[in-house]
Order: structure tokens, then C-alpha cells, then sequence
């Protein structure tokens, strides 16, 4: 009870300093980068402006403090909640999120979960069949599918269903005055979707093809196998089972990826979601949404490497503590080095092929 | 008595056969040789072109492939056959760079974390983790955006520091593998040197392991750098590469002119095909003997 | 009564990249009720895969070439995979070597033999498959069940895995238990333990047993029918007493004649020549052909049909044919040797070597844990002197050496190596260079202390290049050469790569540069545990041989008692980080003070069936020794740990 405590206490205390440390990096960067937030906030307007009047203008903004009053400023409001103002929409940050963070949340949300179901379903199917046809053009299709560039495949879908079909919209969420009907919705989702699924769905299958062919030429099979359980028990209450760890742990650091990767496709296809708005605030130096979002997506990235942490480290008994010694004390040295070793074994895993 | 029956002895072994692998590895020769000609065309054919990839002709903009166009024209009536192998060059060449600085970096960083005592290999591991998780193109468009206008030694330096995490993690794995090998401790008994031991048991035995990783990564960043020239965050359109070449290509698409979105694109597909393929050629960790399943 | 197995005229073959690879050739066996099997051979001679073929357990590159397997009359090489996995945990189940890698690590060691309970009855209630599966684990000699159930593969003992592997082999009720080597990774005292179990469960559960060793000593004990195998072939078969006592077949007496424990102190231990040809490309006559002394003509042309001897005893070889010439078979030496007058120790005026006092060694691998690796060692090493240290995993005996070598920081104590405190950081310092070309490491493993980038020639020359030593012969490859004939290998070998070399080969490569340096003393941390029988003498030989014309002394780490006995002037035995007993080999031998030590002399299986079956296992006590035990001299060299008298 006590080591769960410190387990939750020494991780809350990692992520809130994280935090800090994210915020204060994003917030240095951002001030020092070239570029004129003034721009942003006034439009063109700002290189008219006479030198008393930007001297105005930016104590308005609170731009004329160094910047390490301007950040503790900044850390102040944000501990009170107000995040400040989108200086491009002229409203509050958190309102400009709120409006875009559903549609991410829906085409993102619904992308893991095919992701994840495909994944999992290819991985094994290809186990299943390893070295046959299906294994092999599975495989083959995957590579191919990876290897395009996510941009350029949204191009052709939309030259071919859009364009030339005109089956599918080519961009926005929805149209115009059919906000609230689900049909259409879906349509503008489909292409997006399948965009964000092929990116990331052959990465995902792969790991669990490889871990799962990797366990299944493990020493336990085989005793699993003489003591008579059939082919696809073994693989899935044995080996699924043990590779699910080391795979949840790698689906957890993909989250951020796959939330994070839709951006891409949110521009190419118009579709008005934080990846686009993140994009446009660091274009235009929109100061006070840029710290949001990045902050956004740090907690994200952070929170699932935790997540993966975690699931990596509780979920496999190998790596718990014994409940009671037994009691027949094996040769203490002996138990330890296996522990040991083994504990190495799963901290330092396999290299895995590339992510775009 | 029968001879055959005569006490002999002990007479030489004939020799072992040397064992000759009857079926060559898997060889991806298609792949290298059609990636080695993209790779010369783009390297050797610019000087002898025709036609000048930045001249404007837009009495021919949006013109079909023909004999003049062999491929076509794009919405500024500029050639696309010339401007395939000019972008290509610079598309390489910033693959080549950012590749170039993500493997230093991630070879120099994962060894010391290999080296390292726990406490800081931990450190660096973690920090590897998180910078792993995070989507791989979003700091490179922030950086970016923050430096402002791009150019090919910029773009490289942005995506060769986004691109190290990986290899820095490889390398320590093998590091981390290697240093607790018999082998690396026999010769640290015979009193060999940490630089010894680096020269003669790390390298040799890590580098056939990463340069997968390596491959990988030139894939990655070649695709990384067309995305974000597309996306109108990389090189500007004047800089040509396969990446700014498409940022046009959308607007082509709407009035119908497929081919200057699909042309530049196929050549970027087929190189990032090859570079794959071979990579999986050089991969010894997805070979997998029998299964006993 | 109707055989339980018939084997008739099996092949198997792997399909490699290298060609077709010939595991098992033309075997024909029965297998009767009642009886246990033993099949014997080295690594590499088909025995493990012979099994597995028959359990349909084998990997997808592997065909059934030909031949057939009848069980209860029908034949199951055409089976199905279904139908295999019907016959399989019913009529037959196996047990492995490693129990570690063949329980699942992820999953209770209950859940797993409840799952093997399963097979047979699919709809039975949980408290009833609970029940049973306490049940097995109490008849497989497990303590407290109920509790144990619940652990993982990883917090048992390595006893209690293969006891737990045998639960589940036995969970469906199967006819026939195959056993591949299933004592092998055990400590000796465990092993006893462990065949003792397997025959009672024999006796009352199965109905026959086939068990997969390498080890002569473990066969004489459980086995009532041996089959020995080389080169994938069966080359005699009889009962245990036949093939002990009157062997037939060369290669059965080259195996009982290569045994350490058969062979006496300072004789030239037997080794068979050669090594098992490549079955790759097997050889048209008799395999063993190219290492038998006494092999005929005929047997370089053509393969021996299997000669009956008895109506139970068969062999394959020409030897037995009528019209082969009459040879007396070599003399197969007793198992116990005659002891000699004990070595008295070298004179104390002279100082030692390597001087180890009172080292401890606490080793924390975790926050929480503490291993007290060493506690108090004290020994010397004298010039030109083998000292043998041997012990059970975790006694303590690599950490000794480790020690010893300057890879470990002992948390006690003093060791000195010719006078230098090897403890002083400054003394080390500057003597850096004389410690590390006078001191020498062997591994176990020599496949992975061997750099596999590196051809033979750079890795026997390493030590050389490290200290920029200039080479006695000329150049370097001359020299590597030199060293190369002087292991026993041939020049040939020079621009091979380690992973191109047999294991034999590559101990020898390790030895060789060992010698590079001209060390004063090799500290051989289980040289030859990973080696075959035939291999094993061809190494003890070659440390004896080598010793003799150079003079260094060798610090001996085994496990395998009767290796010690062959090489060793003295002996240490180590029991949970302290040693117990020291003294000349033949005195520790003869006369074992320490209780301890008897009960791991008692327990070594001794290739001697009728005294293996009558001898009674010792009880003993697995607890480390008391901390106010002192090591006593109880005769001149003889050092025991006792209890200080009052």
C-alpha cells in the first residue's frame, strides 16, 4: 500500500514538474522566435502604427515586461483558470478549443479504435497464416501502404471519389446547415478516417505480428502444445496474453501519434480541429493559444508514456514483487540474477521498425 | 578371409562440407536498382534537361503530358518532367542531411546512455520515451515556424533533431546488450581499453544492427520534408523539391489536372518504396526460423 | 502384450538453407508397458528430435522422411493436426530441460496445470479441476499446494519448476511421459531427487517412460532399457545391465571410457578422437567410422545392419558380423578408482600464488535484496598448482572467481596475486599490465566470450595487440598459428569465425588465447559444463597436457564433481558463499568430513546401474552453513568447517 502511494505521489510530482518545465520552453521559444505577434492580434494595421501607439498596444498585451515577468504573469492567470485571449479570433483560448477539440476527439477517437481492433485482428490473422499467401500479402500491402505519404494519398482519394466520382465531400466537417445530421457527418468523416487508419494501422499490426511470431517460438509452446491444447488456445491464451503488455505499452505511446498525426489530414482536408489550429497559432504568433494547445498535447504525450510506464511494469507478474517468499528458498543468488535479467530483458526491448 | 573385414582403424574424416547456403537470402535487387536510377537521374540529369524548371510558361499552364511536356504542366505552366528531377535533388539531399545529423546524434546519446551508470541511463531513457511519443512532424512545424523562413540547411537541422530518439534507443539497447556480453568482459580482463573495447566489440557488432534504423530514418525524413514543404511549412515553392512541388497540386486537382499531383507524388511513393525494401533486406531482427506453433 | 510404441524405420529431416538436414535416420524401437527407455548420445545425435517426431512437436521446417510410428497398433505419421491434438496429453506428454523457458512466465503455475487438467475434462467444475490439480502437485512432491498454486514459474526454485512441468505432463493421465533431459539443468542433489520421483511416478501412474539424457550416470539409475544414439541412428539397444556391462558397440565403449569419474588421478584420461560428422552430409558407411579404432574396411563402405546379440541386446556394428576378425574390447575401467596416497600440498616456504583471505562479497542487485555471495573465503593457490572449487549454483564459485579476476569488488577481505593486494586501487594501478597479461579468464559459454565479428587469428592475438606485445614467433599470425597447435586445432582454422567452429573447437580458441600472454595463472569458470562427454575429456585432457609443459596454475570452477577429481590437486567445496571443505582431491574424496559434502558426493549418479539401483539417496539439509562455524584443519591440508569445539 505504502510503495503504491509513493508510486502515485513520485508520478504526480514527474508530470506536474514536466509540466512546468514544457510551459516555460514552449513560452521562451515563442517570445524569441522572430516574428510580430502584433501582426497577429491587429492585422495588417500593426505595420502602420507609430511607435507611441505600439508602445500602447503592447502594454495592452502585456508585451513590454521581460519575458520572465511576462511568464510568471502568465502562470498566475493560468493557476486562476484564464488562459488569456486568442489574439487572431479576439476571443478566450479555452472557447476556441472548445469549438474545434470535438471534432478531433471524434475523428481521432474513432481512428484508435479502428486502429487498435484492425491491428490486433491483422496481427493475428498473420500468425495465424505466417509464411502463407494471406501472411505475405498482408505484409506486402502494409509496407506499400506505409510508405505513402499520408498528404499525398488524401490527393488521390479526393481526386478520385470527390473529383472524378463525387461520392464523398472533400473537406470540412460537415456542411453547411447539416451540423447536427450524423449521415453527413460520417460522409466527411470516411475520408479523413481511412486516411488516419492507413497511416497508422500497418505500424500497430506489425509490432503484434512481430511480438506474437517472436513469442510463439518460445519454449512454453511447445509445452503448451504436449500437454494438448490446441493451436489458436495457445496463441491466445498464451502468447496474446503475454505479449499484451509490451503492446498495450506500445499502443499507449501511439495514442499521442495518432491525435497528434491527424493535423495533416485536418488540413488537407479542411476539417476544423486543433491540429489546424495549431498550426495557424504558431504561424501567427496567437501567443496565448500556441501555450494552451502545446500544453495540450504535452499532457497528452506525457500522460500516455506514463500510461505506457505503467502498463509495462504492472501488468507483467514477471516484473512484481513475489507475495510471500517461498518456502523453499531457492539458492537466493540464483532467483535473483533471473530476476534481475529478466527485468533488463523487458526494460530494453527490441528495436521496432520506424514511424513516419 | 574377407578383406572388406580387415582391421582398418582410424582413417582421416573427409573434410565437413563448408556450408553453402543453397537459397540466397532475400535479395531486394528490383528495389536498389530502380532506386539507384531515381537516385542518378536526379543526381546527373538536371544539367542535360530541356526545359528550365523555374521558367514560367503559362501560355502551357495545366497542359496534359505530350511530347513536349512529357509530363505534363503544372498550374504555372512550369514542366514537370524537369521539375520531378530538380525537386528530387534537394528532397534526397535534405533526406541525406537530417539523416546525417539524426544518426549522430541518436549514435552519440544512445552510446552514452549504453555506457552510462543507471541513474542516468534512466534519465536518458525517459527523456528518449517522451520525446518518442511525441507525434514526430509537431515539433519539427513548431521549430519551424519559430525559425521562419526555411531553407534545405535549416529544414534538415529541424528534422534531424526530431529524428534521434529512435536511434538513440536502438543503440543503447545494443550497447546496453554488448557490455554485458562475455566477450566485451573477457577483453576487459586482457586490459582492453574503453576505446578498444568501443572499437573493436561495440561498433563492429551495433552498426549492422542500426543501419535498418538508418535506412528507416532517410525514408522518414525524405516523406517528413515533402509533407511539410506541402503543407507550405517547409522549402518555399521556389525551392524545389517533391515536397513544394505538390503544395500547388491541390488547386491542380479542383480544374482536373491530375497529373501534377499524381506524377511528383508516384516518384515520391516508388523512392520511399525502395528505400524500405532495402532496409528490410539489411533487417536481421524480422527474420524468424521455423515456428513451432 | 502388445508393444505401447512401435517405431519402424523413422527418418526425419529439416528443410535448412543449407541443405537437407538428416536428424534421424532409419530408427526402429519398441517401447513396452511397464519399462523405462533410456536414449543416450551427445548433442546433435537425434535423440531430442526422435521424440519430438513422435509427438509431432517439431518445428515447420521438419519432415518425416519415411518409416512409421504405430501406436496401439495404428499409425499416427498420417494424422492430422487435430487428431494430434487429441492423442496428445492423452497418450503421451513431455517434460523439458529448461523448466524456466517452458513454463508460461505470465501465468500462475496453477492456472497452467489446471489448463492441462482441462484437456481431459473439458466441463468439469472449478473445485473439482482445483482438487485435482492440488492433487498432482501433492503427488509430483510439492509442499504445500495450496499456496504454491498461486505462484509465478518465477518465484519457484528450479526443483519445484520441473516438478510443476511434471504436474502438468501427468494432468491428463497420459500412457507414455517422454523426459528430454529433464534433470539436466538441476543441481546434482536436486537431480537424485528429481529420478527418484520420476520412477515412483512411473511405477504408479504411467505406463512407460522414455527418458532423453546425455548423462551415463542419470540412465544407470532410472533407465531399464538403454538405446544409444549416434549420429542420428540407433547404434545399441539393450537393457541397462547389457549395455553397461557388455557393451557391444565402439562408441558405446569410447563413452563409458571417456567418464572422468572412471578414470584415475594422473592417468591419461580416454578421449574419443574426431567429433560427430555434420548431418548435413552423413557418411555412406558407418558414421562413427572416422573416430573407432577399431574400425573395419567395410565400415568406410557400408552402413552396419543392427546385429542381435541377446534377445534383448542389439548393436550396429560390423564388429559383430561372423566373419569380422575377434577383437578384445578395450577395458572399461571400474567406477571407482583405487585411491592413491593423498598429494601432499606444495611446501608452505614458498608463497602462494594467489592468496585469498576471509573475502566477502555482498552483492545487491535490487534495493531491497542482499546476497551474501561470499562470506569468508579463505584458500591459496600455489604455483603450478590445478585447485578445483566446486559447489551449486548459486555457492558462490563464479562470484569466487569473478573476484579473483578483478571483475567483482569484494565487500571483505584480502586477495594477493604474486604478493600484489589485488584490493589497493595503487598497487593495481601499477601493476596494471602484469595482472592483466598474468591472469587469465575461461568462460562457460565460449561461443559468446568470443567476439563473433572477429576470425580466430585477431581473437587469439588480442591480448597481444592490447598490451603491444611483441609476438615470440615473428609476426602475429604466426604466432596465433603456433597457439592454435598447441590447443590441438589446425592452421586451417585461422580465418574462420568463431560461429563456424563446433563448441570443442571454440573452447579451444578461448584456451589458446588465454595462453597468448604466457599467464602465471587460468582461472576456468566452468570450462567445460556446456560440452558433450567426448568433447569434455578432449578439454580436461588438453588443460592437463598443458599445465604439464607450462607450469601455470589453474584455478578450476566446475560443478561436476568427477571433472575435479580428474584434473584438480586440491578441492574446495562451497555451499552458500562459505567454504565447507578443502582438501587434497583424493582425501575429499576417500574421506569427506563435512556433511554436506557427502551428501553431494552421494548424489553424483555413478554409471553403474546395479549400484545406482541399490544405493539409497541421502537425505540433506539445503540451509547454509551456521556463521559460528570455523574452518578447521581436522589433518595436514584438510580444512572442514565445524563447529568450534568447546
Amino acid at each position: 500500500m505504502k510503495t503504491h502511494c509513493i508510486y502515485v505521489c513520485r508520478n504526480l510530482l514527474a508530470f506536474l514538474l514536466s509540466l512546468f518545465l514544457l510551459s516555460a520552453a514552449v513560452f521562451y521559444a515563442a517570445r524569441l522566435a522572430p516574428g510580430d505577434p502584433l501582426v497577429s492580434y491587429y492585422g495588417d494595421h500593426a505595420e502602420k502604427m507609430t511607435p507611441a501607439e505600439r508602445l500602447q498596444a503592447e502594454e495592452r498585451l502585456g508585451l513590454h515586461e521581460p519575458i520572465h515577468i511576462q511568464y510568471l504573469c502568465w502562470l498566475r492567470s493560468a493557476a486562476r483558470g484564464d488562459f488569456g485571449i486568442s489574439y487572431k479570433y479576439k476571443i478566450s483560448v479555452l472557447q476556441v478549443i472548445g469549438e474545434r477539440l470535438p471534432n478531433t476527439l471524434l475523428l481521432g477517437g474513432v481512428s484508435l479504435l479502428l486502429i487498435f481492433t484492425l491491428a490486433l485482428g491483422l496481427g493475428i490473422l498473420c500468425t495465424l497464416q505466417e509464411g502463407r499467401w494471406t501472411d505475405r500479402l498482408l505484409c506486402r500491402a502494409g509496407t506499400v501502404l506505409s510508405c505513402i505519404p499520408e498528404f499525398w494519398l488524401s490527393l488521390i482519394l479526393i481526386l478520385i471519389f470527390s473529383v472524378w466520382l463525387h461520392w464523398l465531400p472533400s473537406s470540412g466537417a460537415y456542411s453547411a446547415g447539416h451540423g447536427g445530421d450524423p449521415l453527413d457527418r460520417a460522409a466527411h468523416l470516411i475520408l479523413p478516417l481511412s486516411i488516419v487508419v492507413s497511416g497508422h494501422l500497418w505500424y500497430d499490426a506489425y509490432i503484434i505480428r512481430s511480438r506474437l511470431l517472436t513469442e510463439i517460438r518460445a519454449e512454453y509452446v511447445l509445452l503448451a502444445k504436449a500437454k494438448g491444447l490446441s493451436r489458436k488456445q495457445i496463441l491466445l491464451r498464451h502468447c496474446l496474453r503475454n505479449i499484451a503488455p509490451s503492446c498495450l505499452n506500445r499502443m499507449a505511446l501511439s495514442v499521442p501519434h495518432i491525435l497528434g498525426g491527424t493535423y495533416i489530414v485536418e488540413t488537407v482536408f479542411s476539417y476544423p480541429g486543433i491540429g489546424t489550429l495549431t498550426y495557424e497559432s504558431a504561424r501567427c504568433q496567437d501567443y496565448n493559444l500556441l501555450m494552451v494547445l502545446s500544453l495540450f498535447s504535452g499532457m497528452l504525450v506525457i500522460l500516455c508514456s506514463m500510461l505506457a510506464q505503467i502498463c509495462s511494469e504492472r501488468l507483467d507478474p514477471r516484473l512484481r514483487p513475489a507475495p510471500e517468499p517461498p518456502a523453499d528458498v531457492p539458492a537466493p543468488s540464483e532467483q535473483a540474477a533471473g530476476r534481475l535479467k529478466r527485468r533488463m530483458a523487458v526494460k530494453s526491448p527490441k528495436p521496432l521498425p520506424h514511424r513516419r | 578371409m574377407d578383406p572388406r573385414f580387415t582391421l582398418t582403424g582410424i582413417r582421416p574424416a573427409p573434410p565437413p562440407p563448408t556450408p553453402s547456403r543453397q537459397r540466397a537470402a532475400r535479395r531486394p535487387v528490383p528495389a536498389a536498382a530502380m532506386l539507384a536510377a531515381i537516385v542518378l537521374g536526379c543526381l546527373f540529369f538536371p544539367p542535360f534537361l530541356p526545359k528550365d524548371p523555374s521558367y514560367l510558361d503559362l501560355y502551357h499552364a495545366n497542359t496534359a503530358p505530350n511530347a513536349e511536356f512529357l509530363f505534363g504542366t503544372d498550374a504555372m505552366g512550369r514542366d514537370l518532367f524537369s521539375m520531378v528531377w530538380y525537386g528530387g535533388r534537394i528532397s534526397l539531399l535534405t533526406g541525406f542531411l537530417s539523416t546525417a545529423i539524426s544518426a549522430a546524434a541518436g549514435i552519440l546519446l544512445g552510446t552514452a546512455s549504453g555506457l552510462a551508470p543507471r541513474w542516468l541511463d534512466g534519465l536518458l531513457m525517459r527523456l528518449t520515451e517522451i520525446f518518442l511519443s511525441i507525434p514526430g512532424l509537431l515539433p519539427a512545424i513548431l521549430l519551424q515556424a519559430a525559425l521562419g523562413k526555411a531553407s534545405v540547411l535549416s529544414l534538415s537541422t529541424v528534422l534531424g533533431l526530431t529524428g534521434w530518439a529512435e536511434i538513440a534507443k536502438a543503440v543503447r539497447t545494443e550497447v546496453r546488450q554488448l557490455r554485458g556480453s562475455a566477450f566485451v568482459t573477457a577483453s576487459r580482463c586482457m586490459g582492453g581499453s574503453p576505446f578498444h573495447i568501443l572499437r573493436r566489440h561495440l561498433l563492429p557488432n551495433f552498426l549492422p544492427a542500426i543501419l535498418f534504423m538508418l535506412v528507416m530514418r532517410f525514408r522518414s525524413a525524405v516523406a517528413s520534408e515533402s509533407t511539410m514543404s506541402f503543407l507550405g511549412l517547409g522549402l518555399p515553392l521556389e525551392l524545389l523539391s517533391w515536397g513544394s512541388l505538390l503544395s500547388l497540386s491541390e488547386r491542380s486537382l479542383l480544374s482536373g489536372a491530375w497529373w501534377a499531383a499524381v506524377i511528383p507524388g508516384v516518384f515520391l511513393a516508388a523512392t520511399l518504396l525502395c528505400v524500405t525494401e532495402l532496409g528490410s533486406g539489411l533487417q536481421t531482427a524480422g527474420q524468424y526460423g521455423p515456428s513451432g506453433l | 502384450m502388445a508393444p505401447l510404441l512401435e517405431i519402424h524405420h523413422l527418418s526425419v529431416s529439416f528443410q535448412t538453407p543449407f541443405g537437407e538436414l538428416q536428424a534421424v535416420r532409419d530408427v526402429s524401437l519398441t517401447l513396452h508397458s511397464g519399462e523405462v527407455l533410456a536414449i543416450v548420445g551427445e548433442s546433435g545425435c537425434g535423440k531430442s528430435v526422435l521424440c519430438r517426431s513422435i509427438m509431432r512437436l517439431l518445428p515447420g521446417n521438419a519432415v518425416i522422411k519415411g518409416g512409421s510410428i504405430l501406436a496401439d497398433g495404428v499409425d499416427i505419421t498420417q494424422y492430422s493436426r487435430q487428431d494430434m491434438e487429441r492423442l496428445r496429453g492423452r497418450l503421451f506428454s513431455m517434460v523439458f530441460q529448461d523448466p524456466l523457458a517452458a513454463l508460461n512466465p505470465a501465468l500462475p503455475v496453477g492456472a497452467q496445470i489446471a489448463e492441462a487438467v482441462r484437456v481431459r475434462l473439458p466441463r468439469a467444475r472449478r473445485e473439482a479441476v482445483h482438487a485435482r490439480v492440488l492433487e498432482l502437485m501433492a503427488q509430483t512432491g510439492i509442499e504445500a499446494p495450496g499456496q504454491r498454486c498461486r505462484l509465478y514459474p518465477h518465484q519457484l526454485s528450479g526443483g519445484m519448476r520441473q516438478r510443476i512441468v511434471l504436474a502438468i505432463a501427468l494432468a491428463s493421465g497420459p500412457k507414455i511421459l517422454f523426459a528430454d533431459e529433464p534433470t539436466t539443468s538441476l543441481d546434482v542433489t536436486i537431480q537424485a531427487q528429481l529420478l527418484d520421483l520420476l520412477r515412483g511416478l512411473q511405477r504408479s501412474l504411467l505406463a512407460a517412460t522414455v527418458l532423453v539424457s546425455h548423462d551415463l550416470g542419470v540412465v544407470a539409475r532410472a533407465a531399464d532399457r538403454v538405446a544409444v544414439m549416434y549420429a542420428g541412428k540407433i547404434v545399441e539397444i539393450g537393457t541397462a545391465d547389457e549395455i553397461f556391462y557388455d557393451p557391444r558397440h565402439p562408441y558405446t565403449w569410447g563413452l563409458l571410457r571417456a567418464l572422468p569419474s572412471r578414470a584415475r588421478r594422473g592417468e591419461r584420461l580416454y578421449s574419443i578422437p574426431g567429433a560427430p560428422p555434420s548431418p548435413l552430409c552423413p557418411p555412406s558407411g558407418d558414421a562413427f567410422a572416422c573416430r573407432n579404432e577399431y574400425a573395419l574396411q567395410i565400415d568406410y563402405l557400408q552402413m552396419p545392419p543392427m546385429f542381435p546379440v541377446s534377445e534383448t541386446h542389439a548393436a550396429a556394428t560390423w564388429l559383430l558380423d561372423e566373419r569380422a576378425p575377434k577383437i578384445t574390447p578395450p577395458a572399461i575401467p571400474g567406477t571407482s578408482p583405487a585411491g592413491e596416497a593423498p598429494v601432499l600440498p606444495p611446501s608452505p616456504q614458498e608463497p602462494p600464488l594467489l592468496d585469498v583471505r576471509q573475502l566477502s562479497c555482498l552483492y545487491r542487485p535490487h534495493r531491497h535484496l542482499r546476497i551474501q555471495a561470499l562470506d569468508g573465503l579463505t584458500f591459496q593457490l600455489h604455483q603450478g598448482e590445478i585447485l578445483g572449487l566446486v559447489g551449486e549454483s548459486g555457492a558462490g564459485k563464479s562470484t569466487a572467481a569473478q573476484c579473483v579476476m578483478g571483475l567483482c569488488r569484494p565487500s571483505a577481505g584480502q586477495i594477493r596475486f604474486q604478493g600484489i593486494d589485488l584490493r589497493d586501487p595503487r598497487a593495481c594501478r601499477q601493476n596494471r599490465r602484469l595482472l592483466q597479461t598474468s591472469r587469465q579468464l575461461i568462460f562457460q559459454d565460449a561461443s559468446s566470450s568470443l567476439n563473433g565479428r572477429m576470425s580466430v587469428a585477431e581473437l587469439i592475438t588480442e591480448p597481444l595487440q592490447i598490451h603491444k606485445i611483441r609476438p615470440s614467433k615473428g609476426s602475429l599470425r604466426e604466432e596465433a598459428a603456433f597457439l592454435l597447435e598447441e590447443v590441438g586445432l589446425d592452421v586451417s582454422c585461422l580465418d574462420q569465425y568463431p560461429a563456424e567452429l563446433s563448441g570443442g573447437m571454440r573452447q579451444r580458441v578461448a584456451i589458446a588465447r588465454a595462453l597468448s600472454t604466457k599467464p602465471a595463472l587460468l582461472v576456468a569458470d566452468e570450462p567445460v559444463a556446456s560440452l558433450d562427454v567426448s568433447i569434455q575429456a578432449q578439454i580436461l585432457h588438453l588443460f592437463q597436457r598443458l599445465q604439464a609443459a607450462h607450469g601455470f596454475s589453474i584455478l578450476f570452477i566446475a560443478h561436476d564433481l568427477s571433472a575435479v577429481r580428474y584434473l584438480c590437486d586440491r578441492t574446495g567445496v562451497l555451499h552458500g558463499g562459505r567454504l565447507v571443505e578443502l582438501a587434497p582431491t583424493e582425501t575429499l574424496f576417500h574421506t569427506p568430513a563435512h556433511p554436506y559434502t557427502r551428501a553431494l558426493l552421494s548424489a553424483i549418479p555413478s554409471p553403474d546401474p546395479r549400484r545406482e539401483r541399490a544405493r539409497p539417496l541421502q537425505a540433506f539439509d539445503r540451509t547454509p552453513p551456521a556463521p559460528e562455524e570455523i574452518l578447521t584443519e581436522i589433518a595436514p591440508g584438510h580444512l572442514v568447517l565445524k563447529r568450534r569445539e568447546p
